[in-house]
């Protein structure tokens, strides 16, 4: 083939290999000479117990906020694809919203609400509940459901995706030859839609540990995520040890993930290996 | 029936979470007190006024509109135009090329933007706006390809061909015969490369030392002290963010739908 048809790729093929292909091999290296080669940054994140704290404290938390998106979205979009086809986009449409919003504002939105003059300190000292307004933000539950929540609409439409790929026929199946709606689902649909929870689960699971705004606006000091690491050391100017702990979050992401496709290959099928 | 409504109740309980924050941000605004707390002492529109009478607010709304819409050209472009060339490679290729495409909407940006970080200082292109403009176009790219290429693929390349044999140029083939069916999902595609870019604090937290984006304006400011102002322009930001993902959406479903047709 001449080179001719190719030629609408270039633009694309340039952009994505200056400003993503090139900078993470620069970054590779930056972490890895200084200048000569050498681990002094790797050693010294991996020799501290300040560091390590950190790391393990990223891996929970976005493990944590990934298992509550999986809780409440898995619902949200079951509840989506049983709607009639022509009600679904509108209702897709109000989880794709938010989705959308600045996290930013979504952020300070949780520091106006949960702040001291806040709505929900209002209604507790309202109801009686407290005589003081209780500090409710700058610690790791304020962190988990702010990312909770920013993070859920991505949780609904991955797995809403997963759900349509299922052939309705497969469940009627089930109903024809006895089984109750419960059972239809726990054996048939449950197994089939497991793809694309997985898939949501390791997709929030990414996207936390990337995290910086959330826990610096609304953590507390032992609240500090990887990120808030790599910002702090970019703004000391420390770019060999900020590119040593980028390359460790990367690492560790797909470390884990690798770990969750090996325990989760073991029982998921895919919706589309079931048609006929 | 019950069950019907208990579960219409509870994913509307999933959407009030989702939407909650903004909801209770979006009237306070409006408070004319000092302190942002609830409910308002007083009301008024104090805070908008300041917001648009503070030069320094204006200057980075002005600068993040400017990045925006660049960025957003060039990720549509060259992502449009990567939809077709994928069209026409192989298999194995086409796969390899999707992937670092789209490899950008799912790397966390924090990793994106220190990679970028060290190249402008490499090249001397910090402080640069053109460098973030290709770095959030880089952003915005996965975007454009998911959405066009989902519209591209249900176009029927027959048409193309036909113009082709009737002695039309390939451009003009393309230009006539399939651009109009995509027409929707590269403007939807263009909205949402807007606000990836519009949005986005990291790259731009980095890269543009004195000259502040939006985001990045309100980052500053949020870090120091909860400023009301703020509340106000999220309001904006919000009902301008609602109101393009409507049309998006719409355009979208538009383009997506038209395969029904012959």
């Amino acid at each position: 083939m001449p080179f001719g048809p190719r030629l609408p790729l270039i633009p694309a093929l340039l952009l994505a290999l200056a400003m993503f292909a090139v900078p993470a091999a620069l970054m590779v290296q930056q972490a890895l000479f200084d200048p000569g080669l050498t681990a002094v940054h790797f050693e010294r994140f991996f020799t501290r117990s300040v560091y390590l704290g950190v790391l393990q404290k990223t891996l929970v938390v976005s493990a944590v906020v990934a298992s509550l998106c999986l809780l409440v979205g898995y619902p949200m979009a079951l509840y989506i694809v049983h709607q009639p086809p022509r009600r679904r986009p509108l209702l897709l449409f109000l989880v794709l919203v938010p989705m959308w919003m600045s996290i930013l504002v979504r952020t300070y939105a949780w520091m106006v609400v949960l702040g001291r003059e806040g709505i929900v300190n209002g209604a507790l000292q309202w109801l009686g509940l407290t005589a003081e307004p209780v500090t409710l933000l700058f610690n790791s539950y304020a962190v988990h459901l702010a990312m909770a929540q920013i993070l859920l609409p991505v949780m609904v439409v991955t797995c809403y995706a997963g759900m349509t790929e299922i052939d309705p026929g497969l469940v009627r199946a089930a109903r024809v030859m006895g089984a109750g709606p419960l059972r239809a689902f726990r054996h048939v649909f449950l197994p089939l839609s497991l793809e694309g929870a997985v898939t949501g689960w390791s997709v929030i699971f990414i996207l936390s540990m990337g995290f910086f705004i959330v826990p610096a606006l609304i953590g507390g000091r032992r609240d500090t995520l990887l990120g808030n690491l790599i910002v702090g050391q970019v703004a000391q100017t420390n770019w060999g040890f900020a590119a040593a702990m980028a390359i460790v979050l990367l690492a560790a992401t797909v470390a884990l993930l690798g770990l969750v496709r090996l325990v989760a290959g073991r029982f998921i099928h895919s919706p589309r290996e079931a048609r006929p | 029936m019950t069950r019907r409504l208990v579960a219409a109740g509870l994913f509307a309980l999933g959407v009030l979470f989702l939407f909650f924050p903004i909801l209770i941000v979006a009237p306070m605004s409006f408070s004319a007190d000092r302190f942002l707390g609830f409910p308002p002492a007083s009301w008024g529109l104090t805070w908008y006024r300041a917001y648009f009478t503070d030069p320094v607010w204006l200057a980075a709304t002005g600068r993040s509109l400017r990045i925006a819409l660049l960025a957003s050209l060039i990720a549509t472009t060259a992502g449009t135009a990567a939809v077709v060339g994928l069209g026409r490679v192989r298999p194995r290729p086409r796969a390899a090329l999707t992937g670092l495409f789209l490899a950008p909407a799912i790397i966390p940006n924090i990793i994106i933007a220190l990679g970028v970080f060290i190249l402008a200082l490499r090249i001397g292109g910090t402080d640069s706006e053109i460098t973030l403009v290709f770095a959030h176009a880089t952003l915005g790219l996965p975007f454009v390809v998911m959405i066009v290429g989902a519209a591209y693929r249900q176009t029927d390349p027959a048409l193309e061909r036909a113009a082709r044999v009737f002695g039309a140029g390939p451009l003009r083939a393309f230009w006539t015969a399939t651009l109009p069916a995509i027409l929707p999902a590269i403007l939807a595609a263009a909205i949402f490369a807007f606000f990836v870019s519009f949005d986005e604090l990291v790259v731009a937290l980095f890269l543009m030392g004195g000259a502040e984006t939006l985001p990045v304006r309100i980052w500053n400011d949020l870090r120091f002290e909860i400023n009301p102002t703020i509340a106000a322009i999220s309001t904006l930001f919000v009902i301008v963010t609602a109101a393009a993902m409507a049309l998006a959406e719409f355009l979208r479903l538009r383009a997506t739908r038209r395969q029904g047709s012959p």
